[in-house]
């Protein structure tokens, strides 16, 4: 007899694989961007897209918050974008009644009051503007005027950033980029999706994704996701291998004391445990597993370690420094590994 | 997770948990023993191996044990490591590809503080949890039984255990061949050297006087120190010095009589003696030194029916001690008066024993033996034989009747009128008395009876005769110590069985007499002294070459073993030829003394007394080395 957890479990799991599948007939390929974006909604935190110009990234978003029934909102940011332009500013009312009722300003609010916003390529604006959307992701609210405004929940905030051009850029600081729980690499598309992508878009239009999801599911994932369990031992290997991310750690291996000035973090950890919580739910799975911290290890800790002199030298990625880390950090203590591993008993 | 079964009624999770973890714990305590008992049979190959090889016999079957220790060591090392319920469940998971279901279905029980409990996670985790226990393990079944109890490096056990039965069933190889030492180097080791008990017998010797008694006791205790010190091991050379010491020191007592500035007073003694006819034999005796021939010429004196010689004997004995004493040689003068003494001792008892044969004969009361006992009495006139009388009188008046004992009565007491009451005279009364009663009669035959156990020998007698015992001992003493023995004597009827356990005793019994073919010298005395602890692999070989010659056949206890052989007897010539000895010396004397060549009373000192005597060429080697010192 199944419980009730059990069936919000495989809702949830139904949910959300018929989300993936919604945004499939849209966005060709990309299943792993797809899913580690889908992490992000779950978890409750905000994703970072990094990839080409052209591969989807843009249109990914909008699928999803088609098929999510969520205002949508697009921040293009270029260098003379403003704060005021992201987040709203008070505008002199023209209208003659409400002047005459005394109301002179009114609140314009800006595109990131939406719920699904993405702030495309976020790395061409200025630090200050850039700041303004940080500050509202961190406290999902926004002072305007002296009025401070909550944002509607869910609030999900898509950046993106173009890893080409370095003129005219203003790379996101690193103590910013960690407001971001995950760092989501768009790679380029196969020659059968890249074929598919010709069709689609070369073609007749394609019909609008069906809305799989609404506001009340989305905050329901988010609840669920939460009540995930994760088991001491879980919690003790993701602990175990943000710390050996710290250089001057006693666990870091040798590979991190080289390209390493800085290690992921107590929020590398944070975002590490909730990112595997989402990955279990979406799995149907009330518990965490070894395999679901190990996979959400790349999304939740790239852009939170930061390379050392050498470590850019060399041209090291930290995707590489990543796959060290789980290499040297055993899941398991390595007795139980040892006989787990050993050939079949008799 | 499709490889897991889905169960509508899935079985509690406890019930399915607590088996295996209890499966997994065992099998891991069973690897461990089992890793434990194969090491024990390692160490107890290796020290097997060198328990062959070092001849211990008991070690090499010890690798059974090891392996059993080696056990019980596993079997502690497993419960020290026992895993805890969070390592079976992360076993469990791995195996089951569980993604930690188990892991976390157990950690739910442990208690949390101030977290509220979710029940309806609880029952679906457990859910999960049971359903990977019961499901299908990818790797297939065997997995979840538990981890491998069998490794490869327990073959080692089967190696280790087919090497203990080689080296088990394998002979002990033979012992190392100990090249013999230097003669005389090595340590010998006697828990008891027969011989030695007469040199301490010395402490019980009466004495004649306090600084001699001081002497006998400071020999023995020497005796003593050596037993003790042989017993715990003593180097050869040094036990035969030490033994040669204690002999010459006993000589030199032997010898001490009217020594030095008594020397004077023995010889006015010895003169005086030697004037007078019936005691010129004691004289020589006396100057010689020999007090067991002294005393010996004495006894006859006494034994003797004529009383003349007996009375002259007397008187001059009296004269010889007065002559020592004005010479100051106190030593002979009280030597001289014990003498007398016992010469008057003695011939009471050999008139009272020829009075009472003569009084039974007269009565009819003699038996046969008495009356041969008496004759030989007269013939021998030494004190066994009036010792075998008076037993032979003594057993004769148990069978007497009354009528005979008064019949007897009546003769002693008519000889006693005859003789009157001098000499045996009260004695004849006595008996006479004696025999009125049968009470009386009693006392008389336990009377005669310690007379036949008396010995009336002289003091210096006897303490020649202990002293000379001691040399003896020291001899044979001398010869247990000397590895392979003495040097066999020839015997005309070829080699004669000896006791072999006695070792060099037959040296003693060869000293009996070059007639006799003494009992045979076993040339392989380290057979017999090898119970005493004898070096092993010492002594000469028959075969030549160092080797074992002990055989297979028991020692022969040869000493009742009388010898096959039927020699041709030399008969009693003497063999000519001169003899350097040792000789006191005398003011104006030489000191080469004529022998007279009789290699029969040829003593252990006499050097050199071979080469000038008739021994035949082929024998003088072997005479010579037993004749040494």
């Amino acid at each position: 007899m199944t419980t009730a957890l059990e069936g919000q479990l495989a809702q949830a799991a139904a949910a959300v694989a018929s989300l993936r599948d919604a945004v499939g007939r849209v966005v060709v390929g990309q299943q792993e961007v797809v899913g580690q974006v889908l992490l992000g909604l779950v978890a409750g935190g905000h994703v970072l897209l990094e990839g080409a110009p052209g591969l989807g990234k843009t249109l990914l978003v909008r699928t999803l918050a088609q098929c999510l029934d969520l205002r949508f909102s697009r921040i293009q940011f270029t260098p003379d974008l403003m704060p005021s332009d992201v987040v709203g500013t008070n505008v002199l009312v023209m209208d003659p009644a409400q002047r005459a009722a005394g109301t002179l300003f009114a609140v314009q609010k800006g595109p990131i009051f939406g719920q699904i916003v993405l702030a495309d390529e976020i790395n061409r604006a200025t630090p200050k503007t850039q700041s303004a959307l940080l500050e509202a992701m961190a406290e999902h609210a926004v002072t305007l005027a002296g009025t401070r405004h909550v944002l509607d929940e869910p609030f999900f905030v898509l950046a993106t950033e173009n890893p080409i051009e370095m003129e005219g850029t203003y790379p996101l600081p690193e103590a910013q980029l960690d407001r971001f729980l995950l760092k989501v690499v768009v790679p380029n598309p196969s020659e059968a999706e890249l074929c598919e992508v010709l069709v689609r878009t070369t073609g007749r239009a394609t019909a609008a994704p069906p809305k799989v999801m609404g506001q009340a599911d989305v905050l329901a994932l988010r609840s669920l996701c939460r009540e995930v369990l994760v088991a001491e031992p879980v919690l003790r290997y993701a602990a175990r291998l943000v710390g050996a991310s710290e250089p001057g750690g006693p666990d870091a291996p040798p590979e991190v004391r080289r390209t390493l000035r800085f290690g992921a973090g107590v929020r590398g950890a944070q975002s590490l445990v909730l990112a595997a919580k989402a990955k279990a739910l979406l799995d149907g799975r009330p518990h965490v597993g070894f395999q679901d911290v190990a996979a959400v290890a790349k999304p939740a800790l790239r852009h939170r370690l930061l390379r050392s002199f050498e470590g850019e030298a060399d041209g090291t990625s930290t995707d590489t420094i990543v796959d060290a880390l789980l290499t040297a950090v055993p899941a398991r203590p390595a007795h139980v590994h040892a006989e787990s591993s050993a050939p079949v008993g008799h | 997770m499709s490889h897991l079964r889905s169960n509508g009624a899935a079985r509690s999770f406890e019930a399915l948990f607590v088996p295996r973890a209890r499966d997994v714990r065992l099998r891991l305590a069973a690897r461990h023993a089992l890793s434990g008992a194969v090491a024990g049979l390692v160490v107890g190959v290796v020290v097997a191996i060198a328990a062959w090889r070092g001849g211990a016999t008991t070690l090499r079957a010890s690798a059974p044990a090891t392996a059993l220790v080696g056990v019980g060591a596993g079997i502690l090392f497993a419960r020290a490591r026992r895993w805890s319920d969070t390592e079976v469940a992360l076993y469990l998971d791995d195996v089951t590809g569980s993604a930690e279901a188990i892991t976390t279905a157990v950690e739910l029980r442990k208690p949390t503080d101030g977290v509220p409990d979710r029940e309806d996670l609880r029952r679906t985790v457990d859910a999960k949890a049971a359903l990977a226990l019961e499901g299908e393990p990818p790797l297939g079944p065997l997995r979840l039984r538990g981890p491998a109890v069998w490794r490869r490096v327990h073959g080692l056990g089967a190696l280790a255990l087919l090497a203990w039965s080689v080296v088990v069933l394998q002979p002990m190889p033979p012992p190392p061949v100990v090249a013999p030492g230097a003669p005389g180097a090595g340590t010998i080791t006697r828990a008891d050297v027969v011989g030695l008990e007469r040199a301490l017998a010395l402490r019980h010797l009466t004495a004649r006087d306090d600084a001699q008694h001081q002497r006998l006791e400071a020999l023995a205790k020497d005796a003593e120190r050596l037993r003790d010190d042989l017993r715990r091991g003593l180097p050869q050379r040094e036990a035969q010095d030490r033994i040669a010491r204690l002999k010459e020191a006993i000589t030199e007592e032997r010898l001490s009589l009217g020594g030095g500035e008594r020397r004077a007073g023995l010889e006015s003694a010895t003169s005086r003696l030697g004037r007078d006819a019936a005691t010129r034999g004691a004289a020589k005796a006396l100057g010689d030194l020999d007090l067991q021939r002294f005393d010996e010429e004495m006894e006859r004196i006494a034994n003797q029916r004529e009383a003349e010689d007996r009375a002259s004997a007397r008187h001059t004995l009296e004269d010889a001690a007065a002559a020592a004493r004005r010479e100051r040689a106190e030593d002979v003068a009280r030597a001289l008066d014990e003498e007398r003494q016992s010469l008057d001792a003695r011939a009471r008892r050999a008139e009272l024993l020829r009075e009472l044969a003569e009084a039974m004969a007269s009565s009819g009361t003699a038996s046969e033996e008495v009356g041969k006992l008496a004759e030989d009495l007269d013939a021998r006139a030494s004190d066994a034989a009036a010792r075998k009388l008076a037993d032979a009188m003594g057993r004769a008046l148990e069978k007497l009747t009354p009528e005979e004992r008064e019949r007897l009565a009546r003769k002693l007491a008519e000889q006693r009128q005859r003789r009157g009451s001098a000499g045996a005279g009260g004695d004849l009364k006595e008996m006479a008395d004696a025999l009125k009663s049968p009470e009386g009669q009693k006392k008389l035959e336990e009377r005669l009876r310690d007379m036949a156990r008396e010995d009336m020998a002289g003091g210096e007698s006897k303490r020649s005769q202990g002293l000379e015992d001691a040399e003896e001992g020291l001899d044979e003493a001398e010869g247990q110590l000397v590895p392979g023995g003495a040097v066999p004597l020839p015997s005309q009827g070829g080699p004669s069985h000896g006791s072999g356990s006695q070792g060099n005793g037959a040296q003693a019994n060869g000293q009996q007499g070059s007639g006799q073919q003494g009992s045979g010298q076993q040339g392989n005395s380290s057979q017999a002294n090898g119970a005493q602890g004898d070096t092993a692999g010492s002594g000469p070989s028959r075969g030549g070459g160092p080797g074992d010659h002990q055989g297979t056949t028991a020692p022969v206890q040869g000493d009742t073993l009388t010898s096959r052989a039927r020699p041709k007897a030399l008969g009693a010539r003497g063999m000519p030829g001169s003899v350097t000895t040792f000789v006191p010396g005398r003011a104006g004397g030489s000191t080469v003394v004529p022998s007279t060549g009789d290699l029969a009373t040829a003593r252990g000192r006499e050097l050199s007394g071979v080469e000038h005597s008739d021994v035949p060429e082929e024998y003088r080697e072997q005479v010579r080395q037993y004749f040494q010192p």
